[in-house]
């Protein structure tokens, strides 16, 4: 009994092995058809949930595939991909992470090579410091910046270095707000004062003592100011405060605002610009996961999901950054020409451990 | 005779004993092995005890340890504190008693999210609080009250959330005193406070131990409460513990992990006997 039990069990690896295995040597036509066979995928994505589900029926319509998107958070979701990275058969089909996210990880043991997509140029692999290669194409544009209510601020003088800031800081004491954890806006807008303030070069992400002690300026610049900034609770506590009218100027995420405001939550005064100093942008990919059940479904879905026509749909939605050159960006909430200001998110470990520094010789000193 | 004595013994205690040890034996056994650099997700699995010497020395985890004993002893005192009165309110029907008792019960219904954030709606910059401080003329602008750095709104929303609970064991034990007890004290001329002193409070003294134990456990690994109105200049060890584990830190996330387990039982035991020996007069 027991050996027949083996025995069917490993017959059934090797069938679903060698299923996944076969999509480098299909057609596309034969993986789309191969795709509604499969009938379904597994989207397992962290955030605007909703909003994706209504978003995705586009697809669900075109091809006859349904998507299922779960409940989850970021790490959740990548934790679950990696406990399971040694199944036969893993539940997610497609799994989308913040590209600093893929970088913590080696993509060839865990994920299916997209060079069986159609060939299309537009595509974006390399983002914001980071190389997807064939395992990881972009699917979100986001971009940090600064979130103010032109009724207090006027968009002639928005501030735009860390001396700018101190200055408005000065003028409107707690009138500022920025998060240090919950959301990256926040941890964006220090980062960048620190590598301003401190002239640190968070590219590298070698730690050395030296290296940790030379952002001291930085960290005197933000106790200095400690009285006249508010430090929130998170992204979305920052926003909040800002429509309510408590706060006048926070960081924010550009996407995270525009789907606020899309969605009535905040008031359409809210404007957004990114400072010369420069914020961080970034965005997520996504990626499939080598046991994945149903690999060509998930293929043709990564395929509308980097489209144009997607990419496009998002950028007026949801106010993203479009992940496919062809698509259209006129939706944004800030002109091209600030995109110039766009930083990279700082390498690891590095930034890791001036997170931790600014949180014990900052935070915890207020 | 004896084995077999042995094994029915074994047998009965199985099902209780054995569920318990299999949840959360496995569960601590991870735990501390993650913390000594066992069970990596996504590295080298070896015993190292750098994940402890390095959080020891963190100012982080020193302040998180004050804080979180702070929340968990405070809650706890309020919440037993504010139990006892309305639990001998409460011992001797009357009515629309059964009522009031379902009122006041009634946070228990309630999550701890949904509180934290009603609270937050309420004294919010422009919530209900704020204006009505400033219809009363009290105050002339807007206060911010949110995310207080003494935590007040923490210890509010914990002894709104716990008091209940207090209520329901101090109820039990205050009702379980007989009329005659009291009223023989009464004859030998003991007022209200020397009642409460000499009788009520040493023959309550479990149910009140089993409260304070109770809910300082579940304070001092307060999260949900924290992340939404707690201040935003302190981390508790949970918030903490999910700040490592969120950055892929999963064995300096189990130092804090196990840490946490430790405080809750140490600091448990000592509560119990300190509040032991408080009410029955041995430390006035």
């Amino acid at each position: 009994m027991i050996k027949s039990l083996l025995a069917t069990t490993a017959l059934l690896a090797s069938a679903t092995m060698s299923f996944a295995g076969d999509l480098s040597t299909m057609s596309w036509d034969d993986i789309v058809t191969q795709a509604k066979e499969e009938g379904e995928v597994t989207w397992y994505v962290w955030y605007l949930r909703d909003d994706f589900r209504r978003a995705v029926q586009v697809f669900e319509e075109e091809y006859g595939i349904s998507v299922t998107i779960p409940e989850g958070t970021a790490a959740g979701n990548s934790e679950k991909m990696l406990a399971e990275r040694d199944r036969e058969t893993g539940d997610i089909d497609v799994l989308a992470w913040g590209t600093d996210g893929f970088a913590t990880v080696d993509l060839a043991p865990l994920f299916s090579s997209l060079s069986v997509l159609p060939a299309d140029d537009g595509r974006v692999v390399e983002l914001a410091g980071f190389d997807g290669g064939e395992h990881v194409v972009a699917f979100w544009g986001n971009q940090t910046g600064i979130a103010y209510d032109p009724a207090h601020v006027s968009a002639d003088n928005l501030p735009q270095t860390p001396d700018d800031f101190a200055a408005f800081w000065a003028e409107n004491p707690g009138k500022f707000g920025f998060n240090y954890e919950n959301g990256g806006s926040g941890p964006s807008f220090y980062q960048n004062t620190l590598r301003v303030v401190a002239d640190i070069d968070f590219s590298n992400g070698e730690v050395t003592d030296e290296r940790l002690a030379a952002i001291q300026p930085g960290i005197d610049f933000f106790n200095e100011h400690a009285e006249n900034y508010v430090v929130t609770a998170s992204n979305a506590d920052s926003i909040i405060r800002a429509s309510d009218g408590e706060l006048w100027m926070v960081p924010a995420w550009e996407d995270h605002l525009a789907g606020l405001q899309n969605r009535g939550e905040v008031r359409e005064e809210i404007k957004f610009y990114i400072p010369e100093m420069g914020m961080n942008g970034g965005g997520n990919g996504v990626a499939i996961p080598l046991n994945a059940p149903n690999p060509a479904a998930a293929a043709v879905f990564v395929n509308w999901l980097t489209s144009p026509e997607t990419q496009s749909m998002f950028n007026k939605d949801f106010g993203t950054a479009p992940m496919n050159t062809a698509a259209d960006d006129s939706f944004a909430l800030v002109p091209n020409e600030q995109r110039a200001f766009r930083q990279v998110w700082g390498a690891q470990p590095f930034r890791g451990e001036v997170e931790a520094s600014f949180i014990d010789n900052v935070i915890l000193e207020r | 005779m004896k084995l077999r004595r042995g094994l029915l013994i074994i047998g009965l205690l199985t099902p209780g004993l054995g569920l318990i040890l299999a949840l959360i034996g496995t569960v601590v056994y991870i735990a501390v092995s993650q913390s000594f650099g066992y069970y990596s997700l996504n590295g080298t699995s070896e015993f190292s005890t750098e994940f402890w010497s390095k959080m020891a020395g963190r100012k982080a985890f020193k302040r998180s340890i004050q804080y979180s004993i702070y929340i968990g002893v405070f809650s706890a005192i309020f919440s037993v504190a504010l139990a006892y009165p309305l639990a001998i309110w409460l011992r001797k029907p009357f009515a629309g008693s059964n009522f009031i008792g379902a009122v006041l019960k009634a946070p228990l219904l309630v999550h701890g999210l949904v509180a934290a954030f009603l609270f937050i709606n309420v004294i919010s910059y422009h919530g209900i609080l704020n204006q009505f401080m400033q219809w009363l003329g009290i105050w002339s602008e807007p206060r911010r009250l949110q995310n207080d750095p003494n935590a007040y709104g923490v210890l509010i929303l914990q002894t709104w959330k716990n008091m209940p609970f207090a209520l329901l064991l101090l109820t039990g034990a205050v009702q379980s005193i007989s009329d005659d007890v009291l009223d023989a004290a009464r004859d030998l001329g003991a007022g209200t406070w020397d009642r409460f002193r000499r009788i009520i409070a040493p023959l309550t003294v479990s149910g009140m131990q089993a409260a304070m134990v109770i809910i300082f456990i579940g304070a001092v690994a307060d999260f949900s409460f924290q992340v939404i109105a707690g201040p935003t200049n302190k981390q508790s060890l949970s918030q903490l513990m999910v700040s490592f584990k969120g950055r892929g830190d999963w064995h300096s996330a189990a130092v804090v992990g196990v840490s946490l387990m430790m405080i809750a039982l140490v600091g448990s035991a000592i509560l119990a006997v300190v509040a032991r020996m408080v009410m029955r007069g041995r430390i006035k």
